[in-house]
């Protein structure tokens, strides 16, 4: 069974979701690790061909790749340019009787399904697939990318102001989310402190996102994104069944409503019945010192 | 402009999916259908550009069974111009690629300048199809797009990225998979939907079509709702002070999440 992974570095590093799939390789078969160099930015199409050349000399059964948003459009376009089977957003993988064998989720969250499909296949994979060896990762082998000379051409970039240099939401650990409850932008500084002593990804509602008092790339749920952290913290969000899709999944979730009937409590771990304005406050002081004792 | 927009009926997004008894799909009794909100996004966008660009005409097209006609009819009265069903046997079933070989086959014919389509749709949830799509097509595409401007010599397409949009120029057509934007999708107008209900909606037969339809598609083996969350731990009626201290402890001690 060869494998290979197509990593995806940020700051130099492998992504954890890269590192999980590399653990993932190795389990299944013959690992190998891939990444894409390229003297500009590449679009997805550049990399998938520059892949797919690589792919037909060196005939892997299997290509595992994160399920960011970028490492999902490079796979749906090479899995189409090979003409392999596709498996997207895959949060558990196996192989049976020469069929990749994956669990992933269907109906924005809402169905858990078992699928499968004949190899060769491209899969992508969740934050979660696999857990981290302890042993350092082998040094990926290079793939150079040319432009696609498709007639497509990069231009600029255009930085978002209000996003700082966080975890990304889809592979935190701890993500705390801010919905409608908070009022206003403006007080935005309780999540942040909050989600700062925890290590957090920030995450909203849609009627935070929608409002503009937080990006979109912050928004959580059926059109935002799916996450699955350990812990998952709602602040005065009402728990929508389009919210819960994106969330539901956590390991442990925490919610605080000043609703006592507000339906993100019921599916809560801990739910707490405050108001947010005076809990959030201590909680973050609490935990501050429950952090710093550890 | 010339715009083609491809669409998907599935469940509303506030239905409460329930898997039948067989596990291999859902029960449709009782499900009120849509489009796909990434596509009404993609919409959006299309008729957005409409507006600012008079002469630019926006199409609809979906492949799935007769009931789809409601999500066409359902575009047109937001202000499309014109939609085509393309149905069939088994086309509830079809894979992925073979649903972008079927599009391909009509995009050759209506030749639009660019293609929208949905980043993914919210029943299989793959993103696939709109890179499947230019692959077939031999177009490029960009991804999570949540803007165009038609500029000199091409189109300027916004891509979300983590920490910002990329800017990329395409120079011919091109296939985008749209992302969610600051502006929802409109709601059909009283004229719209009036206007709506008297278009005619060709149908094309999808095995007339000449796509190859076969290659690899993804099986369903079973389908479960995901693990159902039992009610936790309430916690009220202290001094935040105490809540919060309580909160810490358990999330460490019992939880172990800290
Ligand atoms: C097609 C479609 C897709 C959608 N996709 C998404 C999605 O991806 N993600 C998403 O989140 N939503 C989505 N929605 C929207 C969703 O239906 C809800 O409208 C949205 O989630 C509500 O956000 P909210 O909980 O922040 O606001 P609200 O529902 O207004 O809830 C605010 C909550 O804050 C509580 N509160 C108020 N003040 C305080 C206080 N001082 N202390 C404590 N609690 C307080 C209130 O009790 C209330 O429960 C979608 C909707 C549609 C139709
Ligand atoms: N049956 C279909 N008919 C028309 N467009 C489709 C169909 N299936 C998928 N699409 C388009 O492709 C996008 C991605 O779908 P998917 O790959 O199924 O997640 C959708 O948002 C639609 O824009």
């Amino acid at each position: 069974m060869k494998v290979w992974v197509i990593a995806e570095l940020k700051e130099g590093e492998l992504r954890r979701v890269s590192l999980e799939a590399v653990a993932k390789a190795t389990e299944l078969g013959d690992a190998d690790v891939l990444e894409l160099h390229s003297d500009e930015r590449a679009s997805a199409l550049a990399g998938a061909t520059a892949l797919a050349e690589r792919a037909r000399a060196g005939a892997p059964d299997l290509i595992l790749v994160g399920a960011t948003p970028a490492g999902r459009d490079l796979a749906a376009r090479l899995a189409a340019k090979l003409g392999w089977t596709y498996l997207s957003e895959c949060a558990e993988l196996r192989i049976e009787d020469g069929q990749a064998v994956a669990v992933r989720s269907m109906y924005a969250g809402k169905v858990r399904a078992t699928v499968s499909g004949t190899l060769p296949a491209v899969v992508s994979v969740r934050a979660g697939i696999a857990q981290v060896a302890d042993a350092a990762p082998p040094r990926p082998g290079s793939v150079q990318v040319a432009p696609s000379g498709e007639g497509l051409e990069f231009v600029r970039f255009e930085e978002t102001k209000t996003t700082g240099t966080r975890v990304p939401l889809g592979e935190a650990r701890v993500v705390v989310s801010g919905g409608r409850g908070l009022k206003g932008p403006e007080n935005w500084k309780l999540v942040q402190d909050l989600a700062d002593v925890l290590g957090a990804a920030l995450g909203a509602s849609r009627a935070v996102t929608d409002a503009g008092w937080r990006p979109n790339e912050e928004q959580v749920g059926q059109t935002g994104k799916t996450v699955t952290p350990d812990l998952y913290i709602a602040l005065g969000i009402s728990g929508a069944i389009q919210h819960l899709a994106g969330m539901s999944s956590s390991k442990v979730i925490v919610a605080v409503n000043k609703d006592p009937d507000a339906d993100l409590l019921k599916i809560a771990d801990y739910a707490v019945v405050a108001d947010l304005f005076e809990f959030v406050p201590a909680f973050t002081e609490e935990l501050r010192k429950v952090v710093a004792r550890d | 402009m010339k715009l083609l927009v491809c669409v998907k009926q599935v469940p509303d997004s506030t239905v409460r999916v329930k898997v039948a008894g067989d596990q291999k799909a859902i029960v449709p009794e009782g499900v009120t259908w849509a489009i796909s909100p990434y596509d009404e996004y993609a919409i959006e966008l299309a008729l957005e550009h409409k507006d600012a660009n008079p002469g630019t005409t926006v199409g609809v097209i979906t492949v799935g069974p007769p009931r789809a006609r409601d999500a066409l009819r359902q575009a047109l009265a937001m202000g499309c111009d014109d939609a085509t069903l393309v149905t069939g046997a088994d086309v509830e079933t079809l894979g992925g690629l073979a649903t972008a070989r079927a599009l391909a086959k009509v995009v050759d014919e209506v030749t639009p300048d660019l293609v929208l389509c949905g980043k993914q749709a919210s029943d299989d949830d793959q993103g696939f199809v709109g890179q499947a799509l230019a692959e077939t097509l031999g177009w490029p595409h960009v991804a999570i797009v949540t803007k165009f401007v038609a500029s000199d010599g091409g189109t300027e397409i916004w891509k979300e990225v983590e920490g910002g949009h990329e800017v990329w120029k395409a120079s011919g057509p091109a296939v985008l998979t749209v992302q969610k934007s600051q502006k929802d999708p409109r709601y059909p107008s009283l004229p719209g939907i009036m206007k709506a209900k008297k278009k005619e909606i060709p149908e094309k037969d999808l095995a007339s079509l000449g796509a190859d339809l076969g290659g690899p598609s993804v099986e369903i083996r079973a389908m479960e709702p995901p693990p159902a969350r039992k009610a936790g731990r309430v916690m009220k009626d202290g001094d935040p002070k105490a809540l919060a201290a309580e909160l810490a402890k358990l999330l460490r001690d019992e939880a172990r999440v800290l």
